[in-house]
């Protein structure tokens, strides 16, 4: 069975976010909502300063807490091994958002929805046609565009990334594109430490 | 809610029942290819990159992900309007009154024509689609060459010209698909901004991640380029020609050149004499100096022995030297460690880098293209744009840039230094034309015609004394301060303004730009969304957006060539026409269809094809245009372009590698001093009266180590003060998108003004400090933000932090606007090309609260202290 | 910035330490309602206390569930909370909280009007019943901890003294409200379990805040918020020398004055509130991954 997985690659990302958009564009996200984040982090002595550009995402823990704390059973794990939520059953409880070690729980709110994108309450076409897929008060994240991959496609903050910094794909699948670059470049798991066994894999 | 889901029908937004339009972006100037998605109730609602495109190769920027929020944002224009607000200003609310769009036209008509029946120099038009020529050359129709311009000066001045002199391109960029050795000055290219951001990205990207292309980049401040490159050298602002004359000393006197290159193909070798010109004979044919045979002979005598690039020579009793020898006396004094002095780069990495930069280069190495030509093969490339190039001296700073190149014979070889077109129009066309003397035909005129020498000027930002270059907005400011001073003889009172934001773009303080803008009795702005300039419209005429016209367009893609093609997604949403439908009324109304169907044949090459010219008597739609551009290109019609979205291809070898092959590069710019020479002849003809103002000693054919200006500011002004913006904000207006506004006020850089800490500390500044910054000519407020990423004599203003309210728009005021703080004199502006200087030197005063008028809680800096105060909870509550 | 200058992000996109504020104010009343009540309840259980007995159920019944729905995304479906016993300590906990409350009223019912339903206190139903409800006292007691101290993502929370808090505190409150509550001859002996349940309190402090401060760097920063920065002058103030010092002086002190008895629980009550609040507050995420190398760990 497919495992699906993603790897960040450090040394491309320009953090430009262009995923970001992609994302919010793909899930008619309200504003201040993510799904994916990409972060940066400055950090030496001038002149050796240097800034680097971290994308995160929700990392499809093989070990999820989310799944595990849910006391309803709305977080579950698809065959494939993208973790999912059933809307219709989350409580908004935020049990998962406080499991989560990577902070990628997001409940929304009506206020969100009511406001609109600009923020006068005049709701755009885009929006209307797409906030119906949320319930307000319930908590989700990313599923790595699962009707997406159900149909052979990439997510769309995969597919937009100008540098492919992005690599999704099968980790069962020795040859796929994402098992190639964690052997080659050593990929590495975001915060191991907290024992949730990430699909999302950093390269230098 | 959450009814979609159980009727079983996909919800992510790509997959919802409805069909693709292949088409083209405009966030930015340039044209990325993309597909739109239209659910079958006619919604857009999901743009991705057209992976067919090989320039873009499906990617999209952050700019580019958001275009749905310009085509739903509220504020769109919706009808044509007419103020009945007497008062005008930026955040005045105009109190628009919908009219009908007959009415709109004919006041429109009627004013312009009014103004241009008694003088058609009255008309200022801000005309800046950049993807549609043929709307910015209507002002050609009645032989108006006035330009308020709002875009390109303040990146391009000195940049097009010089691209023009050496490449006979309108941009550069150095070739990803061989390069292994990057150097960036100034510039974004590949990582944050400048041509076709999200392609330019993916080309660099791979370069890096698949041949481990080094990238070392030179810049104040740690962009994201330094961030991601393999070193980071940092330099004191507008010193970055002294560092590049740093390397061409060592270059030079270390022997690391491409001698070979520099003989054949440039005009290094050519003899000049003491007064800067050629040696010529007769026939005004140049000479060089036989070195094997000791005399000189003519740069086509094929007898020639060996080419002499060094040494002091006589022609008939006159003295002369090689081009190449008179750069090298000029270098002398050039040592990294002088030039250590000047930029702050340490010597040894000057000597480093021009070594580094050498050896990458491979002189002397060949390879065979496809086509089977065998040319030079030079993987390392300089690299530049707007930070670097952005100054007083910019047309010697850019020839700087170049000749480094040059020295290394990387120009248009491969992994080198490439020009890039603007758009050749026809696939045949090469831009390269032989010119006189075994040289290249320079075309410093990129972006249309100059118009001629006149005195009185017939233009009111002075272009009729810039026989080289880019026009000289903001010397609009200058006249306007005094015109009886430049002699000019016409008052303008009416502005037609066409997707332009000059009171965003300009410099000099925004306050004299209102008394400038209340002084004009008509204003037409045709635009999509409200902006700091729409307000002080008399009439809105607005646009269609990107997602709802046609247009075929190039507009300088790096790697690739063709025509990015763009169809409407849906019909426009509220009451607006196409650019195109508007200056046609307009036109027609104004009896000057005939001229204007005139300007744009000639403009977009409709010239010399008979089946594409247009009628000069009717009037043409977008679509209509657009496939003839398309035609033009390639031949196929509209059907085919609709069903692809583009005819772009990877460049034609040919005219990319070497176009110019058999030709001379201007290494000597001879033409300046000639231009120069005319130019002032004609200004003492015609007895200008500000002739001895103007600044001859910018018109070099070599860069000099002269200081620009900004250096020499009075000493209280203790930082300099730089600005800049990042791939989501680049060359287009983009925080009243509410996507991007969601990212931009998060990212650190675009949130206070970033300082070095021991910088701060030593002025008694800290993180958050409240200031005020000077400059000798403006002010802004800010919040600083320290940062190591930071020259410690440099102080970093976003762009993003300098916009200001306007009605109805979701753009947040920060403290001023950076531009407020640059001059706008003749002492500050390149003579030879119009560029303006982009820096300015400040002194910071800390400040204990911010001024009363940013107190209303609705500035930049709320939304930044809501975004970093808050606790999280995975968004903004 | 300074190569150890801590980042908190924000809402920014910064990498740093960003605070939870999933669970809220909101969320920490009803832990509040829910501990308070389960330990007076079950004090007052063991010692006989009718009254303390009914105040417990009712704090219990009334304030959690309120607090909680109003926490709740869509309190609509609140009762699916309970679907998940078999993983989540949410599930187990409000199962345990609807049969404390259900046996523990019927329990009540049995004491109170026991003679007139013919049912003896002392046989085998409300024996049972006594039992039971003193079981599930204790699982409300701790469950709340437990379901905090779940999983690794906040730091601070994800230590073994976190359910043992929660435990202590609701003991403490209960011996306070009982000391309150009963007549002095009953009340007497709860004074030195008093004594060792503040003393209890001011180790498991000592222990959850010496386990924080060597433990993630997440971990680290919530000690230094509250032990130093944002948040210390509650802590110390509130939580320490309200919840903690002072009780134990009046206990010690003046055992048997039922005023300062009252003075000593509402004391107790702010110190313990603060605690509940403070600790949601100083929750924080690690960042997510660093490429500095001169990080330090916290």
């Amino acid at each position: 069975m497919a495992r699906m997985g993603m790897v960040f690659d450090l040394k491309a990302c320009i953090g430009c976010n262009a995923c970001v958009i992609a994302c919010k564009q793909e899930n008619s996200l309200p504003n201040g909502v993510f799904f994916t984040k990409t972060l940066s982090e400055e950090y030496g002595v001038f002149p050796m300063a240097n800034r680097v550009f971290i994308p995160t995402i929700c990392n499809h823990c093989e070990d999820a807490p989310c799944e595990k704390v849910c006391p309803t059973g709305a977080t579950y794990t698809r065959e494939d091994g993208i973790v999912m939520v059933d809307d219709d059953k989350c409580i908004g409880c935020s049990s998962c958002s406080v499991a989560c070690p990577y902070d990628q729980r997001t409940q929304m709110e009506e206020s969100d929805f009511l406001k609109g994108l600009f923020g006068n309450g005049e709701i755009t076409p885009f929006e209307e046609d797409g906030y119906g897929r949320y319930t307000p008060g319930t908590v989700t994240k990313c599923d790595f565009c699962s009707q997406r991959v159900d149909v052979g496609l990439d997510p769309a903050c995969v597919v937009t990334c100008p540098t492919n910094a992005r690599i999704f794909g099968d980790l069962d699948d020795v040859h796929s594109a994402p098992s190639k670059m964690i052997r080659e470049r050593h990929g590495r798991p975001p915060l191991p430490e907290k024992n949730t066994k990430p699909k999302v894999f950093y390269v230098n | 809610m959450a009814t979609e889901k159980s009727k079983g029908q996909p919800t992510a937004n790509s997959l919802k029942s409805g069909h693709w339009v292949a088409s083209s972006c405009k966030m930015c100037l340039h044209s990325c290819g993309n597909l739109i998605h239209v659910t079958d109730d006619g919604i857009i609602n999901k743009i991705e990159g057209n992976p067919t495109n090989p320039s873009n190769n499906g990617k999209l920027c952050p700019k580019g992900n958001a275009a749905i929020m310009r085509h739903y944002d509220p504020a769109r224009f919706k009808q044509p309007m007419r103020r009945t607000n007497p008062e005008k200003g930026t955040g005045v609310d105009p109190m628009w009154e919908p009219i009908s769009w007959e009415e709109a036209l004919d006041i429109t008509a009627k004013e312009i024509k009014k103004s241009l029946d008694e003088d058609p120099r009255k008309i200022l038009p801000s005309l800046e689609d950049f993807q549609k020529f043929n709307i910015w050359a209507w002002p050609l129709a009645f032989g108006n060459f006035n330009f308020y311009q709002s875009g390109g000066t303040m990146c391009g001045g000195a940049y097009h010209p010089i691209n023009g002199f050496i490449h006979s391109a309108f941009g550069c960029a150095n070739d990803a698909k061989y390069c292994n050795y990057w150097i960036n000055n100034g510039t974004g290219d590949g990582f944050s901004s400048h041509l076709h951001a999200a392609a330019q990205a993916n080309w660099v990207a791979k370069a890096r991640t698949e041949r481990n292309m080094r990238v070392v980049s030179i810049e104040p401040r740690l962009s994201i380029g330094s961030a991601k490159a393999e070193e980071w050298i940092p330099i004191r602002p507008a010193t970055d020609r002294h560092f590049a004359m740093g390397m061409s000393h060592v270059m030079i006197n270390e022997g690391l050149c491409d001698y070979k290159f520099l003989k054949r193909d440039t005009n290094s070798p050519y003899l000049v004499g003491e007064d800067g010109l050629f040696i010529r004979d007769e026939n005004r044919q140049c000479y060089i100096w036989d070195a094997q045979n000791d005399c000189a002979k003519l740069w086509s005598d094929k007898s020639i022995g060996k080419i002499a690039l060094e040494g002091n020579y006589e022609i008939d009793g006159k003295a002369c030297r090689p081009a190449f020898q008179v750069y090298k006396d000029i270098l002398e004094e050039c040592t990294p460690e002088a030039m250590s002095e000047i930029t702050t780069v340490p010597a040894e990495t000057i000597r480093r880098i021009a070594r580094e930069f050498a050896e990458a280069a491979q002189v002397g190495a060949t390879m065979k293209l496809e086509d089977g030509r065998t040319v030079p093969f030079r993987p390392a490339g300089y690299n530049y744009y707007r930070g670097a190039q952005g100054h007083k001296h910019g047309a010697q700073t850019n020839h700087a840039f170049k000749l480094v190149n040059m020295l290394m014979g990387n120009i248009d070889a491969p992994g080198g230094h490439m020009g890039v077109v603007l758009d050749t129009k026809e696939v045949d066309i090469n831009h390269c034309v032989p010119g006189e003397s075994g040289m290249l035909t320079p075309t410093p005129h990129q972006l249309g015609p100059t118009p001629p020498f006149a005195y009185p000027p017939n233009t009111y930002h002075l272009m009729d004394y810039f026989p080289l270059g880019v026009h000289p907005p903001h010397f609009n400011l200058l006249v306007h301060d005094d015109p009886a001073h430049f002699g000019v003889e016409f008052t303008p009172d009416v502005i037609v303004n066409c997707h332009s934001n000059p009171v965003w773009a300009m410099q000099g303080p925004r306050t004299k730009w209102f008394d400038f803008l209340r002084s004009m009795r008509f204003i037409v702005c045709v635009d999509i969304i409200p902006t700091e300039m729409t307000d002080w419209a008399d009439i809105i005429l607005p646009s269609s957006d990107v997602l709802e016209t046609w247009n075929c367009t190039m507009i300088e893609p790096p790697h690739t060539e063709g025509q990015s093609f763009r169809q409407p997604a849906v019909p426009p949403l509220h009451d607006t026409k196409s650019e195109e439908e508007i200056f046609y009324e307009i036109s027609e109304r104004m009896g000057i269809l005939e001229a204007y169907n005139n300007v744009v044949n000639l403009t977009l090459g409709f010239e010399g094809h008979p089946e594409l010219m247009l009628e000069l008597d009717k009037k043409y739609t977008d679509k209509e245009i657009a496939e003839r551009k398309g035609k033009l290109w390639n031949g196929k019609d509209i059907e085919w372009y609709m069903e692809r979205g583009h005819s772009v291809t990877e460049k034609r070898l040919d005219k990319w590698y070497r176009p110019w092959e058999g030709s001379r590069l201007h290494f000597y710019i001879e033409d300046m001093l000639v231009e120069r020479n005319k130019l002032k002849q004609q200004m003492e003809d015609a007895n200008v009266p500000f002739r001895h103002e103007w600044e001859w000693d910018d018109y070099q054919p070599l860069p000099s180590t002269t200081l620009d200006p900004v250096h020499e500011e009075p000493p209280e002004y203790n930082l300099y003060a730089i600005t800049f913006k990042d791939i989501q904000i680049n060359f287009g207006e983009s925080l009243s998108n509410p996507w991007l506004k969601d990212i931009v006020y998060r990212d650190p850089v675009h949130t206070g003004l970033l300082l070095n800490p021991k910088t701060a500390a030593a002025q008694g500044l800290e993180q958050g400090s409240i200031v005020l910054v000077e400059s000798p000519y403006g002010h802004v407020y800010g919040r600083i933000n320290v940062s190591e990423g930071m020259h410690p004599e440099t102080l970093g203003i976003s762009n993003a932090l300098s916009r200001m309210k306007s009605k109805d728009s979701g753009v947040l005021p920060a403290g001023g606007h950076f531009n407020d703080m640059l001059p706008y004199d003749l002492r500050n502006t390149d003579a030879a090309t119009g560029q303006p200087e982009t820096v300015c030197k400040v002194k910071i005063t800390k400040l204990d609260d911010w001024p009363e008028f940013l107190k209303d809680g609705h500035t930049v800096y709320d939304l930044i202290a809501k975004n970093e105060s808050a606790k999280g909870k995975g968004g903004q509550h | 910035m300074a190569i150890e200058d801590k980042v908190f992000s924000g809402d920014t996109l910064r990498s740093g330490y960003r605070f939870q504020r999933h669970w809220d104010n909101s969320m920490a009343y009803a832990f509040i309602f829910a501990e308070l009540g389960a330990g007076i309840f079950f004090v007052s259980l063991l010692m006989n206390s009718l009254l303390g007995m009914i105040m417990g159920l009712v704090l219990v019944s009334t304030g959690k569930p309120y607090f909680h729905l109003a926490h709740m995304g869509v309190p609509s479906r609140s009762w699916r909370a309970m679907l998940r016993p078999d993983r989540s300590w949410i599930s187990r906990g409000l199962l345990g909280l609807g049969a404390m409350i259900g046996t523990g009223f019927l329990y009540v019912i049995a004491l109170a009007f026991g003679e007139k339903l013919g049912i003896s206190p002392d046989s085998g139903l409300p024996g049972l019943l006594k039992v039971a409800s003193a079981t599930f006292a204790i699982v409300v007691m701790s469950y709340q901890g437990f379901a905090m101290s779940h999983s690794t993502a906040i730091g601070i929370w994800n230590s073994a003294i976190i359910p043992m808090a929660s435990l202590l505190y609701s003991l403490s409150l209960g011996v306070a409200g009982a000391l309150v509550l009963l007549p002095a001859a009953q009340a007497g002996g709860l004074v030195d379990t008093q004594l060792l349940l503040l003393l209890g309190l001011a180790i498991m402090h000592v222990m959850l805040l010496h386990g924080g401060w060597h433990g993630s760097p997440g971990a680290r920063t919530s000690v230094e918020l509250l032990l130093q920065t944002s948040y210390s002058k509650w802590f110390w103030g509130l939580v320490i020398a309200a919840g903690i010092v002072l009780p134990a002086l009046i206990m010690w002190g003046a055992p048997g004055n039922r005023l300062l008895a009252i003075i000593s629980g509402v004391a107790m009550l702010g110190g313990f509130c603060a605690w509940r609040i403070l600790i949601f507050k100083i929750g924080v995420y690690e960042p997510i991954l660093s490429m500095n190398p001169f990080r330090t760990a916290g």
